[in-house]
């Protein structure tokens, strides 16, 4: 019968296409080809005007910065092979490093450095504006030497130089266009270690070494692909074949990462979030009741328990939080632990005492107010921890119902509505507080409209005037003595409740060794990466 | 029905779709007004931080400050050109991103149909042959789980059994992205790609279509004409191809039809468990992106698309059934 003898013909052409080995690939692999996993696709490739994660995590392996930095977020040379800060901290000078060319093959010089810094990042980069404020000059005596002239100290300016961070882009390319519609967005070109070769959008991009590379004999890999599969599930399965080797920021869901980890060709590390410090967080709306009482905030502050939502919730990928700056700040002297501590065993008869104290008495039916408790639109994660929060309120007899609504709708409400009066939240906290924390509490940081400032618009005249000295000021000691006040003070306050310091877990083949040598992890540069045979 | 017929035919209905088609453009301008949040702000959401000059610029840069009226306007005439605009987030035009990831949807799509209906014919026939033998019990049967299951579940299934058990297929993906294969070894690796997600979303059509066979087989064995033909003394094997095949399968031509523009829609989820680089997958990121230019060029696509197999499906109707006049 013809149907039946089609119907056959079918069943083989596809039996025969799926008994094609599955690692046809697998010996082209040998030549040295990362696969990485990017969630979600980068919408674009300019690094200098997005810092999307994922722009970042491709983009560094084309571009580098001035410095790079060690584990202790010291800086080290990058593009600049020595650096020298004068005593009033007003001039840097960095010497760049010898023979480093673009990847069309024109030299690097201090033009391109001074035109990267104050025409590109100081304008269109969504942290260059605060990053290089200070910056009023750049001055360029010879095209080895650059000179940073600033108008007042910005100590953090020097945590701001990575790759990732501050990318060096060609001024040939850039000079006299549009920066923004400028086709480098789609077609990078930097001195990186990988050259940039295609993106296939909805599939993959392609990095090949760059032959040219300024230092010697790097990089050792041949290839790298950014691999783009939206679904976490695939993502997984992928690591497991062996069909993509890194996954980190996420894109192995943390639920996953341990099971993975227990494979003989996988392994996870925590290492190489040290200068995003992200914390998870649950923000309050200090303009709303009933969190516009100091009393009402301090009371879920002592009655959600950190380590039950950090082991329960987060797959033990996390460390208790005190305040608003991270602990991987400790080794720069930044962070202290010394702040009022919400963590107590009463932690439940303190929040009701304090609820009473702000007059949310319990009514006739035990409740003491009804809240609305949103949640932040990344994943599951935070659903569960709303519900966790849910609880805990419920105890405490404030009713919440939850609000999970997609990223724009969400952001609109939380950002530029201020419509909401109790929301978890991540934040990064990036590489120094300047940066990363001072938008979240500065009174001139609530800017309606603009994402990640300052939404529980809570402010003091002391902290901002502590947090304005800290900028720029030049002593560490004295530095960390301004901070260590502002801690106590915020956290005293407590408009944002910090339950602990997110860690990220990079899930990576143990074939390939060295991917993770920096605290910028997937975000730095791949130049040490190999393959062990 | 006499050729000149069919092409005044088709004049005529292409004449129709025009103001279709532009309806349409504003009802979607319209509508997605109403998401909350614009692309600017979920630029600077994925940045993670952002100066209000910087949200500022993003805005004057996409035309976002205009007033509502005069971007609708904007649109219309870029529409009535045919000018589809440009994505300010992919910073390409919205035609170069389409096409880009036309050829994947129209293999996946392509692949479906012809899998589904042929294989739902050929499966529906049997059931109706052997009804109430063991065979017609288990087609039945598989077909209603199959029509009854999600599709993302069957696909990580899938992945599960032949890609990591057994280790016959990929996990994801359309091509060996470490590989970089050309000519005849891409052909095949696609080849070997595409078996896993269009398998899955056939399954789910493949199940309608064998029911819907079934029971048009079965109707039509009881029609006077078949007790004819079996009064001339044909076959039964002849009575069945010739005859009752050829009217059974009417309906489902029919279905696949309506159903091409729906195979859009429910090719997003197998997209999305099988990172194919479709437009399903683009038109639901650019949602969540609030990339309106790029979601109404989709918008638009899709428009063109069903108008353009509505009209085929009636042209066809003609050919498999002479009875049939266009009117």
């Amino acid at each position: 019968m013809i149907l039946s003898r089609l119907l056959t013909a079918f069943l083989l052409v596809f039996a025969g296409l799926l008994v094609l080995p599955a690692d046809m690939a697998s010996a082209q692999k040998q030549g040295g080809t990362l696969v990485m996993l990017v969630q979600p696709e980068p919408p674009t490739l300019a690094a200098y005007i997005s810092t999307s994660g994922p722009v970042g995590q491709v983009m560094s392996k084309v571009y580098d910065g001035l410095l790079e930095y060690d584990f202790n977020l010291k800086p080290i040379p990058g593009l600049a092979e020595s650096w020298k800060i004068l005593p009033d901290g007003q001039t840097i000078s960095f010497k760049l490093q010898h023979g480093v060319k673009f990847h069309d093959g024109k030299p690097l010089t201090s033009a391109d450095v001074k035109f990267s810094v104050l025409e590109v990042l100081k304008k269109f980069h969504p942290r260059g504006g605060i990053t290089f404020r200070d910056v009023t000059d750049i001055e360029t005596p010879d095209p080895h030497t650059v000179v940073f002239k600033l108008q007042n100290p910005a100590p953090y300016l020097m945590m701001a130089l990575s790759g990732y961070e501050s990318p060096i882009v060609p001024k040939h390319l850039l000079e006299g266009t549009d920066i923004r519609s400028n086709k480098l967005a789609t077609n990078p070109i930097g001195t990186g270690p990988f050259k940039f070769v295609e993106w296939q959008r909805g599939q993959h991009l392609r990095l090949d070494r760059n032959p040219d590379y300024w230092r010697k004999g790097r990089p050792y890999l041949d290839r790298i692909v950014a691999r783009f599969v939206a679904d976490s599930a695939t993502r997984t399965a992928a690591m497991e074949k062996g069909e993509a080797h890194i996954g980190g920021f996420g894109a192995i869901p943390y639920s996953d990462v341990k099971t993975l980890a227990k494979l003989p060709h996988l392994a996870f590390t925590t290492r190489g979030y040290e200068m995003s410090s992200p914390h998870v967080e649950l923000d309050f709306n200090t303009r709303r009741p009933p969190f516009d009482n100091e009393k009402a905030r301090q009371a879920v502050a002592y009655a959600v328990n950190k380590t039950f939502v950090i082991e329960n919730i987060w797959f033990g990928f996390g460390k208790p939080a005190t305040g608003p700056i991270s602990s991987n700040f400790a080794v720069t002297g930044l962070y202290t632990p010394e702040v009022k501590s919400y963590t107590v065993p009463n932690g439940l008869e303190m929040a009701n005492r304090l609820l009473d104290e702000a007059g949310l008495r319990r009514g006739a039916n035990g409740l003491r107010a009804e809240i609305v408790h949103d949640m932040t639109p990344y994943g599951e994660e935070w659903r569960r921890f709303g519900e966790y929060v849910q609880q805990v309120l419920g105890e405490l007899g404030i009713k919440a119902s939850l609000r999970y609504e997609d990223v724009p709708t969400w952001l609109k409400r939380v950002y530029t509505d201020y419509d909401f009066q109790l929301t978890n939240n991540w934040i990064q906290t990036l590489a120094d507080p300047v940066i990363g924390v001072h938008r979240l509490y500065h009174s001139k940081s609530i800017r309606p409209g603009t994402v990640f400032v300052n939404s529980n618009r809570w402010s003091s005249p002391r902290t901002d005037q502590l947090m304005d000295q800290a900028t720029i000021e030049p002593n560490p000691v004295k530095r960390a003595a301004l901070y260590k006040e502002f801690q106590q003070i915020v956290v005293e306050a407590v408009p944002v409740f910090w339950v602990h310091e997110l860690q990220f877990a990079t899930v990576y083949n143990k074939q390939f060794k060295d991917l993770i040598v920096s605290p910028l992890g997937i975000f730095a540069s791949f130049d040490r990466a190999y393959i062990d045979k | 029905m006499s050729g000149g017929g069919r092409w005044n035919y088709l004049v005529r209905r292409l004449l129709q779709a025009v103001p279709v088609l532009l309806a349409i453009a504003v009802l979607n301008f319209l509508m997605l007004q109403l998401a909350p949040g614009d692309a600017a702000t979920v630029l600077a959401g994925e940045a993670g931080s952002a100066s209000p000059e910087y949200m500022l610029q993003l805005r004057q840069q996409f035309g976002l400050d205009r007033p509502l009226a005069t971007q609708l306007l904007f649109y219309v005439k870029n529409v009535l050109t045919l000018n589809l605009g440009f994505s300010f987030r992919h910073n390409m035009p919205v035609l170069d991103l389409i096409m880009a990831r036309l050829w994947p949807t129209l293999l996946l799509m392509g692949v479906t149909l012809v899998v589904s209906v042929t294989v739902g014919i050929a499966l529906g026939l049997i059931a109706a042959m052997r009804l109430r033998s063991w065979h017609d019990a288990v087609i039945s049967i598989l077909a209603l789980v199959w029509y009854a299951t999600p599709l993302f579940w069957i696909g990580l299934m899938l992945i599960v059994v032949f890609s990591l058990k057994l280790g016959w297929a990929p996990t994801s993906g359309m091509e060996t992205v470490a590989a970089f294969h050309e000519g005849w070894r891409r052909v095949l690796d696609i080849g070997h790609h595409v078996v896993l997600p269009a398998v899955t979303l056939s399954l789910f059509y493949l199940a309608l279509y064998t029911r819907l066979m079934r029971a048009a087989v079965l109707e039509q064995a009881n029609m006077e004409y078949v007790t004819t033909a079996r009064a001339k003394g044909l076959t039964e094997r002849r009575i069945l191809l010739t005859h009752i095949l050829r009217n059974a399968v009417l309906p489902v031509v029919t279905m696949a039809g309506v159903q091409l523009g729906s195979l859009l829609g429910g090719a997003i989820v197998v997209e999305t468990v099988f990172a194919w680089p479709g437009l399903g997958l683009l038109a639901f990121q650019s949602l969540f992106a609030r990339d309106l230019n790029l979601l109404m060029g989709i918008f638009f696509l899709s428009t063109c698309l069903v108008i353009a197999i509505n009209l085929a499906v009636d042209l066809a109707y003609t050919f498999l059934d002479p009875r049939i006049r266009l009117a």
